[in-house]
């Protein structure tokens, strides 16, 4: 009786305990949201500058997948530039997955200092020294002289000059079918391709149903799959494919020219666009306290 | 026969769920990451004890007479370099306090080096050092990420070994020991402000 209560009073306490083990985190100044390319909440930057630096950026983006973005603040609130920094880096996840190039200019007005913080995939190039370089001798001079917009402008083109030719973007692979005629070409391969392979041999769906998967998926993705999913997909084609087979051999004349409908879908309209210039936000970079820091 | 293999299948499919439900693979994955946080700690300590060499040697040339300042540095560079924590050690707090005492020896003597510096501006305006600088601005910041991140890989560790019911898991078939985290005090209070405006 007492056991059982025990246990229960215990279990009932670790559960309390649970609730509380939350973690103890949020200190210093807020990371603020990442509205695009350039965050000026600082007001630092006039329109035209802020529109020549997007343009630029995007630019630097489409060509390279190297990410970089400009944020200015009012002021730090008592917080230290190089913890903040990372702090936004740690949110925003500039830069791509796996390749963390992503470089973020920060920049406090009020207490007059500025870093730049760069992903690990970029330190190669734009090394300590080089950031270092790029803030004393072109940004600090302009900033001292209230050339802000100048300091911004040329600053990041430093920073762009540097980083470039370092990566190339992952071909976002141009689909052959775009996915939203998937299911169609789906229909078509099951209702159509594999009932006239089975004409010719009764198991031949079977195979074919396993290519057929994977081929699909690599048609519809431009090439870019795993290994793994493929592998599921020549599963599952493959009992589509047995299932093909296994049905109705009497039914000798299929659906062949009820298909029209389907081919005439695949038209030119469904080829997917390169992108604009919009912000996607970040990529998915981390950032591990790279770059320098100083001040006007 | 079929009815045996059956209850076999399921019972062992049972005891995974509980193996997953206390614990067993979340520990195990929490370690994982405390070892890769102290990759990290290790190579940026690296990265700062590679400088160091180019820095004294650039600031001889300029700064003759700081002989004692400039011998401190490389002695504790070498004194730090000797003692490494591997990454099976991590749970033992007199390898971790030695290690944490050799590199915070570094840092100070780094500092001072760097206090002395104030006095030769022919130096400061060498570009030469100038870029120094900056790279060991950049290490010790990176030191300061690498560290806060391996002692929060630590205090997820620690904590997911301790709680209910885990610490059973742990003590029946894991037998994992509590990481050491860095202590704050000396590294807060003498970290080297490497920055010259």
């Amino acid at each position: 009786m007492g056991l059982r209560r025990q246990a229960a009073v215990i279990l009932a306490a670790a559960a309390v305990l649970c609730l509380f083990l939350g973690p103890a985190e949020s200190f210093g100044l807020d990371v603020p949201k990442l509205s695009g390319r350039v965050n000026d909440y600082g007001n630092m930057i006039s329109p035209q500058a802020r529109a020549t630096l997007e343009a630029e950026l995007a630019a630097l983006e489409r060509a390279d997948s190297t990410q970089v973005v400009v944020l200015t603040m009012p002021s730090l609130e008592g917080d230290v530039i190089e913890e903040f920094s990372i702090r936004v880096g740690d949110a925003w996840k500039i830069g791509q997955k796996g390749k963390d190039n992503g470089v973020i200019f920060i920049v406090s007005k009020a207490d007059r200092k500025l870093r730049i913080e760069v992903g690990r995939g970029l330190q190669g190039v734009l090394t300590d020294l080089q950031t270092g370089r790029i803030i004393d001798t072109v940004i600090k001079p302009r900033f001292k002289q209230n050339r802000f917009d100048d300091g911004f402008l040329e600053g990041t083109r430093d920073i762009i000059a540097a980083s470039r030719g370092e990566f190339k973007p992952t071909p976002k692979a141009t689909p052959y079918i775009s996915p939203n005629r998937y299911f169609e070409v789906f229909l078509v391969a099951v209702f159509l391709v594999l009932p006239f392979l089975r004409r010719i041999n009764r198991f031949l769906p079977i195979p074919a149903g396993a290519a057929g998967g994977p081929l699909l998926h690599v048609l519809s993705t431009g090439g870019a799959a795993s290994g793994s999913t493929l592998g599921i997909l020549a599963v599952v084609g493959g009992v589509v494919g047995l299932f093909v087979a296994g049905i109705g051999s009497s039914k000798k004349h299929g659906h062949h020219g009820s298909g029209g409908g389907f081919l005439d879908s695949f038209g030119g309209s469904s080829w997917s666009s390169g992108g604009g210039s919009d912000f996607g936000g970040g990529g998915g970079g981390s950032f591990d306290g790279g770059g320098s820091s100083g001040d006007w | 026969m079929k009815k045996y293999s059956l209850f076999a299948l399921i019972t062992v499919l049972l005891a995974l769920s509980l193996l997953q439900g206390c614990g067993y693979n979340t520990m195990q994955a929490n370690e994982e990451s405390v070892k890769a946080a102290w990759g990290d700690v290790e190579s940026s300590y690296q990265r700062r004890a590679d400088l160091v060499p180019n820095l004294v040697e650039t600031v001889k040339a300029y700064a003759k007479h700081e002989r004692e300042t400039l011998a401190a540095v490389t002695e504790a560079r070498s004194k730090a370099g000797s003692i490494t924590v591997t990454k099976a050690m991590l749970d033992d707090p007199q390898a971790m306090a030695k290690f944490q005492q050799a590199q915070g020896a570094l840092s100070s003597s780094l500092s001072r080096l760097m206090v002395v510096v104030e006095k030769y501006p022919d130096l400061k305006a060498n570009q030469g050092f100038q870029d120094l600088a900056h790279q060991l601005e950049g290490t010790e910041n990176r030191i300061n990420v690498a560290r806060s991140r391996y002692n929060k890989a630590v205090e997820t560790f620690n904590t997911s070994i301790r709680i209910f019911p885990n610490n059973l898991t742990n003590s029946m078939l894991l037998h994992l020991k509590l990481k050491e985290p860095f202590k704050a005090d000396e590294g807060a209070a003498t970290a080297p402000k490497v920055k010259f405006q």
